[in-house]
């Protein structure tokens, strides 16, 4: 049977209705970036409750830590090799694009999480922490900020280096790419050019009046979708003479150059790591518990149990969803209203997350 | 200092060396350990001295922990010193009756 230019185009068009007619009912949504042990990639369609892409990242070391996507969402730079190594791995493809192995035979050189890219793609600026093995002594280095071009390929090289604190693990790209914030004992700005510190708040030294020093645990750099990262906090507070443990929030806005920290509860349960709603009314935190914080009034809004631990938390570009990942091998679907579980996905093979970051790519 | 005694050529450089004023100053070994320089309660007790908000089973922790040499005490630091501890057994729910002791070689 021969068809005609119409019949063809009618007989794709049943073809494409048939298939959506058998996919799950979605709406177009985001994609999430997770990896886990001992070198994987995965690239989750989280309308669809699938692994779209799985990938094995080269010379991993069994360790897939911090992972930050391109501004265009096309790359995911990824910590892995032990802390030594950052791979770039292109997202359609799974092949690697760029390779920055720091350690060299001179010195072996960690990065405890921190890096960050700038706006235009073009830049990674890397936390190194240096240290010459020596035949009877390891010698410390001092700390630096390694800058490399994104374009280097597979043995790129520190292009620029300078001076950093020590103690830091997390580094965050300010919108204009001129600046960027390290978080460690206290929250600095550097000049992405020149390395110049240009300006120091207070963390550890902070202005909480009564308040004893925070302890926080910021390990996973999510500023999606609103461009304010949030850690949990926590700290003894004094007042009339008694003295009760407080969890807070820090909320440090990239964008507005806004940080600023308060209490929502007396300490009655643990939180990894939290993320702010769209709306900026709730944030929510995860570890044994799925937390709820009203952000416009510093209250705990809700709290619900978990099939297990999770360390890191995301939501929806649009709110409608909280994912979860991190330690284990599965990744979780909440409502972030009812904090009813959704759906489980549980990654092919189940290597254990651990570590890695659970980061948003919008549906483009 | 002068309440220590050197017993050995070693540490009467190192005597020698700060009376000299030669000796480095001592600073965090931060990148060398990789580890924590915290010593909350954590892995045995949490942190209201209970059980109850430990790592939920603490097979979710195990990795969490000795990939960054969170507790080295506790559990074997991957990152530097047993650092094929885990190889061949990605998921520590599945795979921990693989996972050995480690100790420290002569």
């Amino acid at each position: 049977m021969r068809m005609t230019p119409r019949g063809l185009a009618a007989a794709a068009l049943l073809a494409v209705l048939a298939a959506f007619a058998h996919a799950p009912a979605a709406r177009a949504g985001d994609l999430l970036l997770t990896g886990a042990k001992p070198d994987r990639l995965y690239v989750i369609d989280a309308a669809r409750r699938s692994v779209r892409s799985e990938f094995r990242i080269p010379n991993a070391g069994g360790l897939v830590s911090s992972i930050v996507a391109s501004p265009d969402g096309r790359i995911a730079y990824v910590l892995v090799n032990r802390m030594e190594s950052i791979s770039g791995i292109d997202l359609k493809t799974g092949r690697e694009v760029f390779r920055a192995d720091l350690s060299t035979k001179a010195e072996r050189v960690k990065d405890f999480f921190a890096f960050a890219i700038t706006p235009d793609g073009k830049e990674l600026v890397v936390y190194e922490l240096p240290t010459k093995l020596l035949p009877s002594e390891y010698q410390v280095e001092e700390p630096r900020f390694a800058v490399f071009r994104t374009n280097a390929g597979l043995h790129a090289r520190a292009v620029r280096t300078y001076p950093a604190p020590r103690r830091l693990h997390m580094l965050l790209m300010r919108p204009s790419g001129k600046s960027f914030y390290a978080l460690g004992f206290d929250l600095y700005e550097y000049d992405v050019a020149t390395g110049k510190l240009l300006g120091t708040r207070g963390i550890r030294q902070w202005d909480m009046v009564g308040h004893s020093q925070p302890d926080l645990l910021a390990f996973w750099p999510v500023t999606e979708p609103t461009g304010v990262f949030t850690s949990p906090v926590i700290s003894d507070a004094t007042s009339g003479g008694a003295t009760v443990t407080k969890t807070g929030l820090m909320a440090l806005d990239v964008v507005a150059d806004k940080l600023e920290f308060y209490d929502f509860e007396d300490t009655s349960a643990l939180i990894f790591s939290t993320v702010l709603s769209p709306d900026r009314k709730f944030a929510y935190g995860v570890y044994s518990t799925l937390t709820k914080v009203d952000v416009e009034h510093h209250t705990l809004a809700g709290r619900a149990p978990l099939d297990h631990t999770f360390y890191s938390v995301n939501i929806a570009t649009d709110g409608h969803e909280i994912y979860m990942g991190g330690a284990m091998c599965d990744v979780g679907f909440y409502d972030p209203a009812t904090l009813g579980k959704r759906a489980i996905l549980q990654l092919p093979g189940c290597g254990d997350q651990s570590l890695a970051s659970l980061r948003v790519i919008p549906a483009r | 200092m002068s309440e220590l005694k050197p017993t050995n050529k070693k540490a009467e450089l190192l005597l020698a060396a700060a009376a000299a004023g030669q000796v480095d100053e001592v600073v965090a070994m931060d990148s060398v350990a990789g580890c924590a320089t915290t010593f909350d309660p954590g892995w045995e007790v949490d942190a209201f001295g209970g059980v109850a908000s430990l790592c939920q089973p603490m097979e979710a922790d195990l990795y969490g922990c000795s990939d960054p040499c969170w507790w080295p005490a506790q559990v074997p630091d991957t990152m530097n010193t047993y650092p094929n501890w885990s190889d061949g057994k990605p998921s520590a729910q599945n795979d921990w009756r693989e996972l050995d002791a480690v100790f420290p070689k002569k």
